[in-house]
C-alpha cells in the first residue's frame, strides 16, 4: 500500500501548524539531540503520534538520565527516532510500547544490514549515501516499512568538539552557534551547528528525493532546518525547490579506491 | 595488574613483522577487500595466512578488519571470505556493520568478534546490544571518557580495546561523509579523502576555519586505563611506516611493562612523552579522557603536518667479529653527527659517527642516497630490524 506520510523534525514551532494530512512531527529533544537551536523538554512535547529525535551518541552520564526520563515519557508519543543503540535496551527494560526507529542515515546502506536492524527494530531510516537503485532494492526486500529521505538537510558529519567555540575563542570573535562553511575546492557549503553536546555539520543544499515511490514507506522524512511552514507546504505540494536542493548520491555513485576514480 | 595487550597496527607484511618484533601481542591489519584503509597495500590471503602463521609461532595474535559499512555490491563475497579467515585461523573480525555481525555468529564461525571503533560505543547498554550479537570485544569511540569506560566495564563483562595514540578523526568515527560530498570517495568505505583536515571560509570572517584535530595521546593515562580494566591498548596508523610503528609500540611496551612491574617514573613518561612527539608528525594530546577537548586540542590553519627526517638507518646485519653494522639508508647523515640506535632487544644508546663505508668498501663522508647501504664501525652488538635515528633526547637527563 502506498502511504504518503510525513515524519517532520520540528525544526521551530510555526511548523505544528502545518495544515497537511499524515503529518508526525519528530521533536528534538532537550539534551540529547545535536544539531538544532530548537530543542524541545519532553513536558513540552503534547502533539498526537509525536516521535521523539535522540542523536546525540550517549555517554554514561546521558544514557543514565535518559533511563530516567523514558519512566516519564509524554502519552502521545509514539515513537523514538535515534541513532545509539543504546535506546533499544533501555526502552525494552521499561517495556515501553512505542515504535523504535534506528536513524544512524550512515549506517543503513544495504538490505540485509537492515534487515538485521530490523530484527531489533521498528523501522530505519535509509541512508542517503547511496544511490536510487540501492535504495529500491532495499525497500524491495526489507522485511518491515521503511523511512526515506524525502525532503531535507543531511547530516554530514558530527563532532563531539565545540567546533564553532573553538574557532570563535580562538580568534577573539563573538560567541555563535551556526555558521556556513564554504570550502573552495570542492564549492561545497555546510551549514554548522553547535550545542553543548556537540557539532553538526549538514549539507547546505537539501536533497529532494521526492521523486521516489514505493510500497514499503513507512515515512518520508523530513528535516527541514532553515524552511518556513509555508515553505514546507510548497515542498509538500510538489513545487519546484531546483535552487536550494539537489539529487544527493541518488545518481551519482561514491566511490572508494583511487583506481576506481581515474 | 591483568595482562594488557598492545595492539598495533599494519599496512603490510614488512609493518607487521616490526610490530611483533617491536612489542606488540596482537596487529590488526586488512585483507585486500571490505577495510577502511582502501588505499592501503593491505594483505591478500595468502599474506593473511602467513602473517597468522607468524603470529601464532610468536604466541601472538592477529586480527583483521572488516570495517566498511557495505553497500550493496560489496556483498558478493562477504561470506566466502569470512569462512577463508576463519580457516586460515585468524583471531578475531573488527566489524563495524552488524551483517558481518551477524554473519560471524550465523557461519558458527571460530572467529571472536571485536565491534569497530566505527559503531561510536560510549555507554553500557549500546555495549549490551553488540554484546547479544555475539561481541566478544568492543573497540570504544575514542570520546569514552575514563567514567565512560569504566562504566562499561563493570556491566558488560566484555573485554574493551581503546586507541592511546594515532590520529583522531574531527567527528565521531563513522559519522562523517564530508569526504562523500567534496570529493565523491565514500569515508566508511575506505575512501576518506581527510576533508576536516582541509580549510573552509566563512563569510564575514577574515580567518580561515579549521578543524583540525592533534593526535591523540594517552600515555599520561595508561595507568588510570588499566585500573579501569581495559584489556587492550591500541594504537592507529596502518598508513605508518616501519620506523613510526617501531618507535611508538617499542616506547608503549617499556611503559606497559614498567607498569606491570610498578616501575615507571615521571620522568621516563616525560622522556617518552618527548619521544614519542618527535616521531608524529603532528603534536599529540589526550584529547576525551578527562574533559571535552578545548581549542587547545586542535589546529586552526589546516593540515600542520611536519616531514619528519629523523630515521636514519634500518639495520640489515651485524658483523660480529670484526664489529661493523650493515645499515640500509633512510635519511641523510653524516660523519660526526651524533646518533642513536634503538631495538626491542637493546637499551637505546648513543653512537658519534666516525665513519661511514659504502658497499663497496670505500670511505665516504655522507649518506645521502635513499635506501644507500653503508657500513659503520661498532662496538655494541645489533640485531636485524633495530634503527638508528637522529639523538635528540638523552634519557639521562630525565631520571
Amino acid at each position: 500500500m502506498k502511504t504518503n506520510n510525513y515524519l517532520i523534525v520540528v525544526t521551530n514551532e510555526d511548523l505544528l501548524e502545518l495544515k497537511v494530512k499524515n503529518i508526525s512531527f519528530l521533536f528534538p529533544v532537550t539534551y540529547y539531540s545535536v544539531g538544532f537551536l530548537k530543542t524541545f523538554k519532553l513536558e513540552e512535547i503534547q502533539t498526537p503520534h509525536a516521535y521523539l529525535y535522540i542523536n546525540r551518541i550517549l555517554d554514561k552520564k546521558a544514557i543514565q538520565n535518559l533511563k530516567e526520563d523514558l519512566k516519564k515519557i509524554p502519552s502521545c508519543v509514539e515513537g523514538i527516532c535515534f541513532t545509539d543503540l543504546g535506546v533499544v535496551g533501555i526502552v525494552k527494560e521499561l517495556n515501553l510500547q512505542i515504535k523504535l526507529i534506528y536513524m544512524q542515515n550512515h549506517n543503513t546502506t544495504n538490505a540485509l544490514s537492515i534487515n538485521a536492524y530490523l530484527e531489533y527494530l521498528d523501522s530505519v531510516l535509509i541512508s542517503t549515501d547511496i544511490t536510487e537503485k540501492e535504495m529500491k532494492t532495499i525497500l524491495d526486500v526489507a522485511t518491515k516499512p521503511l523511512i526515506i529521505p524525502y525532503f531535507s538537510l543531511v547530516e554530514v558529519m558530527y563532532s563531539r568538539r565545540a567546533l564553532l567555540s573553538n574557532y570563535n575563542e580562538n580568534f577573539g570573535y563573538s560567541k555563535r552557534q551556526e555558521e556556513i562553511l564554504h570550502e573552495g575546492i570542492s564549492n561545497q557549503d555546510f551549514l554548522a551547528i553547535e550545542n553543548a553536546y556537540g557539532t553538526i555539520l549538514y549539507a547546505k543544499k537539501f536533497i529532494d528525493y521526492r521523486n521516489i515511490e514505493h510500497e514499503n514507506i513507512m515515512y518520508r522524512y523530513i528535516n527541514p532546518l532553515g524552511l518556513t511552514k509555508d515553505a514546507i507546504e510548497s515542498v509538500l505540494n510538489g513545487e519546484d525547490f531546483s535552487s536550494i536542493s539537489d539529487t544527493g548520491f541518488l545518481y551519482k555513485k561514491t566511490y572508494y579506491r583511487l583506481k576506481e576514480e581515474e | 595488574m591483568n595482562k594488557v595487550e598492545l595492539l598495533a597496527p599494519a599496512g603490510d607484511l614488512e609493518k607487521l613483522k616490526i610490530a611483533y618484533l617491536y612489542g606488540a601481542d596482537a596487529v590488526y591489519c586488512a585483507g585486500k577487500k571490505f577495510g577502511l584503509r582502501a588505499n592501503a597495500n593491505n594483505f591478500t590471503l595468502e599474506e593473511l595466512k602467513e602473517a597468522v602463521e607468524y603470529a601464532h609461532r610468536l604466541n601472538k595474535k592477529l586480527y583483521v578488519t572488516i570495517n566498511i559499512i557495505f553497500h550493496e555490491k560489496e556483498l558478493e563475497g562477504l561470506e566466502e571470505y569470512l569462512k577463508e579467515l576463519g580457516q586460515i585461523g585468524v583471531d578475531a573480525i573488527i566489524a563495524s556493520d552488524i551483517l558481518v555481525m551477524k554473519k560471524i555468529k550465523e557461519l558458527n564461525l571460530k572467529l571472536e568478534l571485536h565491534v569497530s571503533t566505527q559503531a561510536s560505543i560510549l555507554n553500557r547498554e549500546a555495549a549490551l546490544f553488540y554484546k547479544d550479537l555475539g561481541a566478544t570485544r568492543l573497540v570504544l569511540a575514542r570520546e569514552a571518557s575514563l567514567e565512560d569506560i569504566q562504566d562499561i566495564k563493570e556491566n558488560t563483562g566484555l573485554e574493551l580495546e581503546c586507541f592511546i595514540h594515532g590520529a583522531m578523526c574531527t567527528s565521531f568515527s563513522g559519522r562523517c561523509v564530508l569526504s562523500n560530498y567534496c570529493t565523491n570517495r565514500d569515508a566508511n568505505r575506505g575512501g576518506c579523502a581527510q576533508i576536516c583536515r582541509w580549510v573552509f571560509n566563512i563569510e564575514d570572517k577574515k580567518d580561515v576555519f579549521s578543524m583540525t584535530p592533534k593526535d591523540l595521546n594517552l600515555i599520561e593515562y595508561i595507568v588510570d586505563m588499566v585500573n579501569v580494566g581495559v584489556n587492550s591498548f591500541k594504537v592507529e596508523g596502518r598508513m605508518r611506516g616501519i620506523y613510526y610503528i617501531a618507535t611508538v609500540i617499542l616506547v608503549y611496551r617499556r611503559i606497559v611493562d614498567k607498569i606491570g612491574t610498578n616501575t615507571l617514573s615521571r620522568g621516563e613518561i616525560q622522556y617518552y612523552l618527548d619521544i614519542l612527539n618527535r616521531c608524529a608528525n603532528r603534536d599529540s594530546t589526550p584529547q576525551f579522557i578527562k574533559e571535552i577537548p578545548t581549542k587547545e586540542e586542535q589546529y586552526f590553519l589546516g593540515r600542520q603536518e611536519l616531514s619528519n627526517q629523523d630515521f636514519l638507518g634500518l639495520v640489515l646485519d651485524y658483523d660480529e667479529e670484526n664489529k661493523f653494522v650493515t645499515l640500509e639508508q633512510r635519511n641523510y647523515f653524516k660523519i660526526g653527527d651524533i646518533v642513536e640506535f634503538f631495538g626491542p632487544n637493546i637499551e637505546t644508546f648513543s653512537y658519534e659517527v666516525t665513519k661511514i663505508y659504502g658497499e663497496d668498501g670505500q670511505e665516504i663522508e655522507i649518506a645521502n642516497h635513499p635506501k644507500m647501504v653503508v657500513k659503520l664501525p661498532i662496538d655494541a652488538k645489533l640485531s636485524k630490524y633495530d634503527m638508528m635515528r637522529i639523538k635528540v633526547f638523552d634519557k639521562q637527563d630525565y631520571l
